[in-house]
């Protein structure tokens, strides 16, 4: 569950942390109900035997998934959706079953009531044991610009 | 680039929304409750802002090269970036209209070898009345054919 908080701009300043947000642990039906509600259908998310062929150990989350968790977090850290201005992620390493969204946001700078912060999602979780991989790896960084009311 | 452009409409359809809400975990009621949106100054339930990627339904992979062409060979590509700009979210009842491109095409040199070429789509949406809603930038990444 998560709570939306009321922030106004006076507030916020340059280097400011915001309340770290976990999501998931993220399981298989979740990747289905992602791939029914926005159409990304690549069986690659859905299909174990699909996704082995193509030389993963298992499915993987689609990345606008936890990517829709970290616009969650961003919405939810300034009082709502409505003042987002702009929300960009690049994608770092997969996801997968099991896994938890660990979402993470720090003020860089504020110009006039626009307020920049830069955005990292870690994934956690022991992933395919074939993979061996650290438990916490950085799965997504990103930047949102937030227009708050004078 | 960017001579080639191909339209689609995107209904905001209120169930949609709200399924796609739940998707990646929204609880706040301006996304599901018609009353709550409008005491936040929307006339109807709000989209979540990741929520125009829906917009493979109407303009899935294969109308994308037919229409836009960037050739791509999809067992080498991967979702490489998303950006979102937006003058205000989409509401339920709406139906946008979307305008997709290529904005971006080039290849630069990988580090362990390989060439690695970025592909990024921009689609334009906006509302009934002609003014902007938000625009999207979908970039993928294919990666070399040889690695190392």
């Amino acid at each position: 569950m998560s709570e939306v908080q009321r922030i106004s701009l006076d507030a916020i300043t340059p280097g400011m942390r915001l309340g770290e947000m976990v999501y998931g642990p993220m399981q298989r039906e979740d990747f289905k109900a992602y791939a029914d509600a926005s159409g990304d259908d690549n069986p690659i998310h859905q299909d174990e035997e699909y996704a082995r062929n193509t030389g993963a150990p298992t499915v993987f989350a689609m990345g606008m998934l936890p990517a829709g968790y970290l616009a969650h977090a961003v919405s939810d850290w300034f009082g709502g959706p409505q003042h987002l201005r702009r929300f960009k992620v690049r994608f770092t390493t997969r996801s997968w079953p099991d896994d938890e969204v660990i979402c993470n946001g720090r003020v860089t700078s504020i110009e006039g009531n626009v307020v920049r912060v830069e955005l990292e999602a870690r994934r956690r979780g022991d992933g395919p044991p074939e993979l061996d991989l650290e438990r916490e790896q950085v799965a997504l960084i990103g930047e949102a610009d937030i227009e708050l009311p004078e | 680039m960017g001579e080639r452009e191909l339209t689609f409409d995107l209904p905001v359809e209120l169930g949609h929304v709200q399924d796609f809400a739940r998707a990646v975990g929204e609880d706040n009621p301006v996304f599901f409750e018609a009353e709550v949106a409008e005491q936040h100054g929307f006339p109807n339930v709000v989209a979540p802002p990741t929520f125009t990627t829906t917009q493979i339904f109407h303009v899935p992979r294969d109308r994308r090269e037919r229409e836009l062409g960037a050739n791509l060979d999809y067992d080498r590509v991967l979702h490489g970036e998303q950006e979102f700009v937006y003058k205000r979210l989409p509401v339920a009842g709406e139906t946008l209209r979307g305008r997709m491109r290529i904005a971006r095409d080039f290849t630069k040199e990988g580090k362990r070898g390989g060439s690695m070429r970025f592909v990024t789509y921009e689609s334009v949406f906006t509302d009934e009345a002609g003014d902007e809603v938000l625009t999207a930038h979908y970039t993928l990444i294919e990666t070399a054919k040889d690695v190392g």
